[in-house]
């Protein structure tokens, strides 16, 4: 695809993605995918990422892992995913079968004033993410494509990476998530009920 | 009983269970005997701010967790420490095989070797360096509680001292 091929309305598509949701663990990225994915429904199982750039995926694995009968959807910024492309690589080889990827792929740094990434060029994170052995790899350019793979994706054994080509759209500037990254903590693992495994498991 | 094989008992202990690991020749045993266990999920990234992000999921998880790695990995995570597992508070004990000082031949290790107890306090992270080997347990199981009472990363170093370092 070029970069002159269609792309999706944004806010569009995380409304579409936050309402097929159930009891899925969400790990968002930091910058518009956050923005995003809070303005269009915030949810106790959402975990918010403030910094940390690139370290979406590896969150949302080790979740993954620890928690095997829940289903964890990673959402990232094609920036982010290229910030650490290792990442793909390691879920590739652990193939975590509770495990999707959402990539928000824009071709830009939006946030930090658009300087092009270099999905805008020559990389395509589908064919990265299935030479790391993630088989379940696809591109969505419309939103009907986004929303039909998103339904199989979440029906199907993963791991999975979704790359959907959106706009530049700006995210709405009053749709922030949670500031204290405590709180998102406290909040996520009380409403999963692992505060109380990580007391139990420790020497007490 | 080789010092490695302490530390494990202490992670075994303590319930530690997520391991990540990025490859060191000093770290060699306690890695490969980790993977010969059931109890440990033993897991390999790229680099070591993988690791951090990997272990930060697995506590979100309900798993405590530890990374080991040597000082240079220090340099790749000291980034998602700071605005990651130290602001959320989530906890991590990490095993640091220290490079760059008494026997090394390495003149490139010495940099990172050096920079490695500056950037941790930087990071505002506690560190305990692990020296003789009747100290161990005392030290990794301390360290342990640290990190696991108050929410925070704490660093174990490996002297060349108790390891023998990496010879030529």
């Amino acid at each position: 695809m070029t970069d002159a091929s269609p792309r999706i309305h944004r806010q569009e598509l995380a409304r579409t993605f936050v309402s097929s949701l159930t009891d899925q663990l969400v790990v968002s990225g930091i910058g518009n995918a956050c923005n995003d994915v809070y303005a269009a429904g915030d949810r106790a199982l959402n975990f918010y990422m403030r910094g940390s750039m690139g370290a979406g995926v590896p969150i949302a694995f080790g979740l993954a892992r620890a928690r095997p009968n829940d289903y964890v959807i990673c959402v990232e910024g094609d920036g982010s995913v290229l910030m650490n492309l290792g990442a793909l690589a390691t879920v590739g080889s652990y193939a975590p079968q509770n495990l999707a990827i959402v990539i928000l792929d824009n071709g830009a740094y939006q946030i930090t004033g658009g300087q092009p990434t270099h999905t805008a060029g020559a990389v395509d994170l589908a064919h990265v993410a299935r030479g790391c052995g993630i088989v379940s790899s696809s591109t969505a350019g419309t939103l009907d494509e986004f929303t039909s793979t998103l339904d199989k994706i979440l029906d199907a054994p993963g791991p999975h990476v979704l790359v959907a080509r959106v706009d530049r759209n700006l995210s709405d500037p009053k749709a922030h998530q949670p500031r204290r990254p405590a709180l998102i903590k406290y909040r996520f693992m009380g409403r999963l009920g692992t505060l109380e495994d990580v007391n139990r498991l420790a020497w007490e | 009983m080789a010092w490695s094989d302490i530390v494990l008992d202490c992670f075994k202990a303590n319930a530690i269970q997520t391991l990540v690991h990025i490859p060191d020749t000093v770290l060699t045993e306690m890695i490969r005997t980790a993977g010969t266990d059931p109890y440990f999920d033993v897991l390999s990234p790229t680099r070591e701010e993988e690791g951090v992000g990997i272990l930060c999921g697995a506590y979100l998880g309900g798993r405590n967790g530890a990374l080991l790695m040597q000082n240079s990995g220090l340099g790749n995570a000291a980034n998602i420490l700071g605005s990651l597992a130290v602001p959320y508070q989530i906890p991590m004990l990490m095993v640091i095989s220290q490079r760059g000082e008494l026997g090394e031949f390495n003149t490139v290790q010495v940099g990172m070797g050096q920079a490695l107890r500056p950037t941790l306090d930087g990071l505002d992270i506690q560190h305990f360096t692990l020296e003789r080997e009747d100290e161990v347990a005392k030290i990794v199981t301390g360290a342990i509680k640290l990190a696991f009472s108050t929410d925070r990363p704490v660093a174990v170093i490996v002297s060349p001292l108790l390891s023998g370092g990496k010879s030529l």
